[in-house]
């Protein structure tokens, strides 16, 4: 059996990327409270008992029934309470007769539960607490977080809620923070950047009641605010700019990030932002951000491995989007229950799998083809596109209307028809001019085609346009499908008219020519042995001569015998190829005798009777079927003339050149519009397949073990879900998630807005609010919270604004001894939150500061420094993202969120502060503190670079003297002044290091040269290099990579 | 793990700079650690030590201290290194007989196959050694003399049959993203001597030019969803050994040292007005992080090492980011206390052209992983050093593409391939597990890879049912939730 193994296919397990305060917290609810202090007066069940019994027993005695022993269950009540043969395993009210107390006390083996073999015990408070809960009725609750949300009577505010929590324990909420603390806390929670120097005078000007609202409001509408919102949802939707297994290659769906972030700047309500990117797709004519949405489950990992089994694929992707879509919405952590009936939470491997199928019949592919853009996705539009592709449109319209109508007045007669019949006689028949022959499919290798006219800059021989082709190497443009075949004439030869540019001329130039699939019919001018391809001195690469003259256009010929055509060979297509230059190809085609009767280049009945019977592609629809049927047929006068029309149009070499110049208006109106739309970027959209897959529960997660059959539909203990048609869709998963009568949602996204101003969540485990989960800190704030913000039209920036403008959000972050004892965690909240920088803000504060960031917002990610060897050691041989090139200019200076991320190399100054892979979804970060961290922020060059130009600034900004200087650098950073000592150590370390510098003015100038931006030459080098390692020092202290 | 001891651990963690706050006299910090730790047990506890191990680990008395794992990716041929299968050379181009093929799973890059012609390996093997194990002497001159130290083990088995999962797998113990890799596991339970280097280091060194190098992952060596600190900390082959370790260009070691004064003043100050512990880690990390500038460059410097010992090592181990080179740095950790070194070894992706690429691989890294052994063993580092060598599967009898004598390419096989351990803990001299004439089904002693992990903590002291940590609701473990079994048979 391939899959035996029962949480193989587990990336739903894993949700989280940090679980280490998990159980430290369930510490503070529960077991510190019992082991400091007597096991409670008063004992709850869902408080105290559930996370016990939910730990030690339920796995064998719980919801999962298969492995559930003894035929006893203690999940509920009934199953407690029952009487199994005479014994009862509880009995309320009396510990001492219930059996399950007895056998926790047992000192038999055989008997003493947990077993030994379970490696679970029960410690003496625990033991306590069920004794007392046993006492006192051993009452049960439903799980807390499937119950609804309750408002708390008499309290409306978070601070109402919190104080009388905090006097609960004897503690008020502090004293608000001073207001430098404050703004710079506020500022780095709503934008990720520090305030500048003059936000801060602003706000310490600002008298009025309301200067701190005043103040939230501003950042509030700032566009930095939807980045900062964005990268903590980025990090939930996995998203990242590569497929993220095996090759690891590009993806492109940047777009969805530009999406996320839009959506926060506009302040989308939370339940269409849910209903967009689960189900966008099938909204009523979905709009193109709509569709862009729902690249939300387009962000997981995908393979195009080599030998890789695409049903097994196809089933992890619908686990993997099922998981994610159950963690980010409901905090629940589905996952276990595809192997078996979940343990702890009553989801049965049945409901798992009624979850998956929504997932299940996605219309991407298994095999993701290592491709920049794997189906389905969508040219992304903007307004200014959209106007200027509409113009040309029209415009294309327009001049093929004309051609049409010159087409349709054109005098030819058909040499097929004419008596007698005409001579042969030598002829030139183009192939190319302006376009390829028509319906040709046409590649490139290197830069896609591209025609340009005389107005563009390019070099052209006749008609509008030539073929412009710069190339570092070997390169070519060509097509073999979608035409019809050329017929090679008696004594041809072949030609084409080339021009090379006078300064960058290639080293050679080859036309080719497909015969039966067979490219081995080739003639090189220049340089032979540049062009590797077939057996140099036959008809496989006939050397044609040297190189023409550079700088003017020259007739290039060869006759069609040398390169192994003879006359009556049909050429399915041919190829126009240079080694390394910038060439402008133009007219090509053939000369020799022709017999105008019989030639279809020519006679309309001879290409006619050429075609019939045959599915000829790329001809216009309407035609297909009459020039397949043949003239024998005789179609309708009517019908027969638009396939002449045509004919002349686009096939006749008679006609042709009559109609070049209409015709080269046509392609030079379609070049253009065909520019604008090739530089659209796409993006990954989600979709499902017309008809949709049958899904079944896999056996104990095994892809290839399907049982019973199963439709879409959501778990039973939770609300009913509400069908729009037949089967269940997204779209009613997603307003289900969202109804007024869900018990999650609401709960699980204020949870994990919180947990981003205040450091922890609520619930601390953001991500699973099953029974394996936290209990809340503070239950009745988080449903206040909750229903608060559904009721309120589920407004992001009215909760967050509620959330920082809270006396509970600016209380001073000091701690007292008394304190740190009692909450070391701080989970009371009895103080401000005071953490650690989160990685991007880290680099962005430093950018900041100096005055060096960019603030262009979206777009193809951008690779900022990165020390050399992060991608080359791990890069699959033949991925696109084995070698990071690094940007010059701007792209180096980009807030953070536009970093291209490669998940299996991620950039290490995002790893190093403990950014999360993008591999999976990830509700909680890590905050590690390392002395890679250290490294980093002393060494890295962009940290360097930033020291020196914020030293920069402290000497061209920042005053007269060297404490105005120092003041200013503390300002900036820190939105403070220094105090007197920290004056004296800063002025001390400077005096140091500008004795050192100049007296080795070499070093000095070594240190001001790191990085791309050049030094400012009016600053003495030793005074810049010592400011520099000031500068740096501040930006390395715990309070600037702390938000206080 | 018991969550009081993990809530325990994770605060005397993050306070492991107990003396070096003593040390800058800061009074808050004193106080904390005394009266929030109840004192001096805890202090204690950690022993001064940067990474301190989990209380209670190890479990019992270890037989090594360290590892090093060389990890050969793409999955090396156990038909042509150390499987030795002779009854093959009748079989040459024939297809493999059913009853052995038994319409396994295979991978889709052969399913396709009308043919599974029976490829015998081209090379020579010899019996070596005391113990006689057979090996290919064309390509293993040098590990053949190591034979009688190491344990072979032929019968290792996977679940995955590609690259990506399977890598996953034979780190993590599962094919998906997101879990501790057996290096952090072990930091994280174990932490380590050294307090001056990281708990667990990592090599990519350089593979042979002409070999299929399959990707590599970070989450190869990543904590998952362990706390980041227990990632691997990679060093590099090019450039500098650790990210970010030198000073700018034009900084000097007292320019560095008058800034970090400067720094950890302020940072002193900041302490003794908020009293956050983080501050005070982060002064102990600045200076952990000034020591690594020193230790790491006299770590790298291999100068001093007898010419006796490079030779041991081979031409290419002074060329940095060389398999070599990295064989003698990985001893060198495991000298100063250090407790995981891996080395990613690429390029064993055979699908074609098999005996020329493999013939490079082999070369590039025989004398390298013997010369450890042999280094190890000659100091006497190898009875506390435990040394690991494989990839993540093995490759099939049946040739991929072309089949000459010489030239044929195999396929991915997960069901057998050969792995070999040597030193703490480990029987050496000795071939554990046989498979069939074909190499392609166990017919003794299977050993999963969850059993050979189990074996690999049971050598450091670890019970790897008890090593777990909460995750999504449950206590996760490297070793899974399937019966897994420590093989007796490999240990001493």
């Amino acid at each position: 059996m391939p899959t035996g193994f029962c949480l193989w296919f587990s990336g739903e397990h894993a949700n989280h990327c940090i679980m280490k305060l998990h159980s430290s917290i369930g510490i503070l609810v529960s077991v510190i409270s019992a082991s400091h202090a007597a096991v409670p007066e008063q004992v709850n069940f869902n408080q105290h008992i559930r996370p016990i019994l939910s730990d030690k027993c339920f796995s064998c005695h719980g919801f999962d029934s298969t492995h559930r022993k003894a035929d006893l269950r203690l999940d509920t009540p009934e199953g407690a309470y029952a009487d199994n043969d005479g014994v009862k395993a509880i009995i309320p009210g009396k510990p001492d007769e219930s059996e399950a107390w007895k056998r926790i006390l047992s000192k038999d083996e055989d008997e003493v539960m947990p077993p030994p073999d379970s490696h679970k015990t029960l410690n003496e408070a625990e033991r306590a607490l069920i004794k007392r809960w046993i006492e006192q009725g051993a009452k049960y609750q439903k799980h807390w977080s499937f119950e609804p949300p309750v408002k708390p009577a008499g309290l409306d505010s978070i601070d109402a809620i919190m104080s009388a929590r905090l006097n609960r324990d004897g503690l008020k909420i502090a004293p608000q923070a001073d207001k430098e603390t404050l703004i710079r806390r506020a500022a780095f929670a709503l934008t990720g950047l520090p305030p500048s120097i003059a936000e801060v005078d602003a706000f310490l000007a600002d008298a009025s009641p309301d200067a701190y609202e005043k103040m939230v409001d501003r950042y509030l509408a700032s566009p930095r605010y939807g980045e900062e919102m964005a990268r903590h949802w980025l990090d939930v939707a996995r998203y990242a700019d590569t497929h993220g297994l095996h090759l690891d290659n590009e993806r492109q769906m940047w777009a969805y990030r530009d999406w996320v972030i839009n959506a926060f700047n506009e302040n989308q309500r939370f339940d269409q932002f849910t209903i967009e990117q689960l189900a966008g797709d099938q909204l009523p004519e979905p709009t193109q951000k709509q569709l862009i949405a729902t690249g939300f489950n387009r962000c997981n990992v995908t393979t195009s491995e080599g030998g890789a089994i695409a049903e097994e694929f196809i089933y992890r992707y619908a686990v993997e989007r099922a998981s994610t879509t159950a963690s980010t919405w409901m905090g629940l952590t589905a996952g276990c229950a595809q192997c078996h009936d979940h343990k702890f939470d009553p989801l049965t491997t049945k409901e798992f799998y009624s979850l998956y199928a929504f997932f299940h019949s996605a219309a991407d592919p298994a095999m993701d083809g290592n491709a920049l853009l794997t189906a389905p996705t969508i040219k992304v539009s903007t307004p200014d596109s959209e106007k200027k592709l509409a113009e040309l449109n029209a415009k294309v319209a327009e001049k093929e209307k004309a051609l049409e109508d010159a087409a349709a007045k054109l005098a030819y007669t058909d040499p097929a028809t004419i008596q007698p019949r005409p001579e042969v006689k030598i002829a030139e028949t183009v192939w190319f001019e302006d376009e390829f022959p028509a319906g040709a499919k046409v590649q490139s290798s290197g830069h896609p085609l591209k025609l340009r006219t005389k107005e563009q800059g390019a070099q052209v021989f006749s008609g509008k346009v030539a073929i412009k082709r710069s190339a570092d190497g070997l390169t070519q443009d060509f097509y073999n499908e979608g035409a019809a075949p050329l017929v090679i004439p008696q004594d041809a030869k072949l030609f084409a008219y080339v021009f090379l540019d006078p300064t960058t001329p290639p080293k050679s130039v080859m036309l080719q020519f497909n015969l039966n699939n067979s490219w081995d019919q080739r003639a090189v001018w220049g340089e032979s042995a540049a062009i590797e391809w077939g057996k140099p001195g036959t008809k496989e690469r006939f050397n044609a001569g040297p190189l023409p003259e550079k700088g003017k256009w020259t007739r290039l010929e060869v006759d069609a015998e040398k390169v192994g055509l003879k006359a009556g060979d049909r050429i399915g297509g041919f190829a126009l190829t240079q080694f390394a230059g910038l060439v402008y190809w133009d007219k090509i085609g053939v000369t020799g005798k022709v017999d105008p009767a019989n030639d279809p280049s020519r006679s309309f009945l001879a290409w006619w009777k050429e075609n019939t019977g045959k599915d000829t592609k790329n001809i216009p629809k309407n035609l297909a079927k009459i020039l397949k049927d043949g003239p024998d047929k005789k179609p309708a006068a009517a019908q027969e003339k638009k396939l002449r029309d045509y004919y002349l149009l686009s096939v006749c070499a008679d006609t042709k050149p009559a109609l070049a110049a209409l015709a080269g208006e046509v392609a030079a109106v379609k070049t253009q519009r065909d520019d604008i739309d090739k530089t659209m970027p796409s993006t990954f959209i989600f979709r499902d397949m017309e008809k949709p897959r049958d899904s079944f529960v896999m056996m104990r997660g095994a892809y290839d073990k399907p049982g019973e059959k199963v439709v879409p539909a959501t778990p039973a203990f939770l609300p009913p879900l509400q069908k729009q048609g037949e089967r269940a869709t997204r779209l009613d998963l997603a307003k289900w998630l969202v109804s007024p009568e869900h018990p999650l949602t609401a709960r699980v996204t204020v949870n994990r807005f919180w947990q981003q101003f205040f450091g922890y969540g609520l619930v601390k485990s953001s991500g699973d609010f099953g029974s394996q989960g936290l209990p809340p800190t503070h239950p009745e704030l988080l449903d206040w919270l909750a229903i608060s913000f559904r009721e309120g039209g589920w407004d992001v920036k009215a909760l967050v604004r509620k959330m920082v403008t809270s006396a509970t959000f600016r209380q001073a972050s000091k701690v007292s001894p008394e304190l740190v004892q009692r909450d070391p965690e701080n989970l009371l909240l009895a103080r401000g939150p005071r953490f650690r920088l989160d990685a991007e803000q880290v680099r962005d504060n430093a950018l900041f500061v100096s005055g060096l960031l960019n603030f262009d917002m979206g777009g193809k990610g951008v690779r900022p420094y990165q020390p050399a060897n992060i991608w080359e050691p791990v890069g699959y041989s033949d991925s696109n993202t084995r070698y990071y090139k690094q940007d010059t200019g701007a792209g180096l200076y980009r807030r953070t969120i536009y970093t291209f991320f490669k998940r299996t190399a991620p950039p290490p100054y995002m790893a190093n502060f403990d950014a999360p892979n993008r591999e999976q979804s990830c509700t909680m970060r890590e905050r590690s503190n390392t002395p890679m961290q250290a490294l980093q922020l002393m060494n890295d060059t962009q940290h360097v670079e930033a020291a020196r130009v914020l030293a920069q600034r402290m000497l061209n900004e920042g005053g007269a003297d060297v404490s105005a200087r120092i003041t200013f650098a503390f300002r900036t950073v820190l939105a403070r002044k220094p105090e007197p000592a920290e004056m004296a150590i800063l002025q001390k370390q400077l005096a140091a290091h500008l004795i050192r510098y100049q007296q080795d003015a070499a070093s000095a100038k070594k240190l001001i040269a790191v990085g791309e931006s050049k030094a400012d030459t009016k600053l003495d080098p030793a005074q810049l290099a010592a400011h520099t390692l000031v500068a740096s020092t501040v930006l390395n202290l715990d309070e600037t990579v702390s938000r206080n | 793990m018991n969550p009081l001891l993990e809530y325990h651990n994770s605060f005397t963690r993050r306070q492991f700079f107990g003396d070096m706050g003593l040390r800058l006299g800061s009074a808050a910090m004193a106080m904390m650690l005394g009266e929030t730790l109840g004192g001096k047990a805890q202090a204690a506890a950690t022993g001064g030590r940067v990474h301190p191990p989990l209380p209670g680990l190890p479990h019992f008395k270890p037989k090594a201290k360290s590892i090093i794992y060389l990890h050969m990716n793409g999955g090396p041929s156990q038909i042509d290194t150390w499987d030795y299968k002779p009854k093959l050379q009748e079989y040459f181009n024939k297809d493999i007989p059913p009853s052995v093929q038994g319409g396994q799973r295979l991978s889709t890059m052969t399913s396709g196959q009308s043919r599974f012609p029976v490829a015998p390996s081209k090379f020579k093997f010899e019996r070596m050694g005391k113990c006689g194990t057979w090996v290919n002497t064309d390509l293993l001159p040098h590990c053949a003399k190591i034979v009688d130290d190491i344990a072979l083990v032929k019968t290792v088995h996977t679940n995955a049959i590609n690259h990506d999962p399977a890598c996953t797998f034979v780190m993590t113990g599962r094919e998906v993203p997101g879990y501790a890799s057996i290096g952090s596991w072990l930091s994280y339970g174990l932490g380590s001597e050294n307090n001056d280097l990281p708990a667990f280091v990592v090599f990519t060194p350089k593979w042979p030019e002409g070999s299929n190098g399959q990707a590599l992952f970070t989450r190869m060596w990543s904590s998952g969803f362990l706390p980041t600190k227990y990632s691997g900390v990679a060093f590099r082959g090019a450039g500098d050994p650790v990210l970010y370790l030198p000073n700018p260009d034009g900084v000097g070691g007292g320019d560095r040292r008058t800034m970090l004064d400067a720094v950890n003043q302020l940072n002193q100050r900041n302490l003794d007005r908020f009293g956050d512990p983080e501050t005070a880690t982060r002064i102990a990390q600045y200076e952990m992080a000034f020591r690594m500038q020193t230790s790491v460059p006299e770590l790298v410097d291999i100068n001093q090492e007898p010419q006796s010992v490079l030779d041991l090592y081979g031409e290419k181990v002074k060329q940095p980011g060389s398999f070599a080179h990295s064989c003698l740095l990985a001893r060198r950790l495991v000298e100063r206390g250090v407790r995981v070194v891996q080395l990613f070894h690429r390029g064993w992706d055979q699908h074609g052209s098999l005996p020329a690429q493999l013939s490079n691989q082999c070369k590039d890294t025989d004398q390298g992983a013997a010369a450890l052994v042999m280094d190890l063993k000659q100091r006497g580092l190898l009875n506390d050093t435990i040394v690991v060598w494989g990839g993540e599967f093995g490759r099939t009898v049946y040739s991929q593409g072309t089949l000459t004598k010489d030239n044929y390419g195999r396929d991915h096989h997960p069901r057998n391939f050969c792995m070999w351990m040597a030193g703490g803990g480990i029987k050496g001299g000795q071939v554990y597990g046989e498979t069939d004439d074909f190499s392609y089904n166990i017919v003794e002693n299977p050993v999963h890879v969850n059993d050979l992990n189990a074996t690999i903590l049971h050598c450091l002291g670890i019970d790897h049912t008890k090593l777990s940590y909460k995750f999504q609701g449950l206590d996760a473990r490297l070793t899974g939730v399937e019966a897994v079994k420590i093989v007796k048979g490999l240990l001493a």
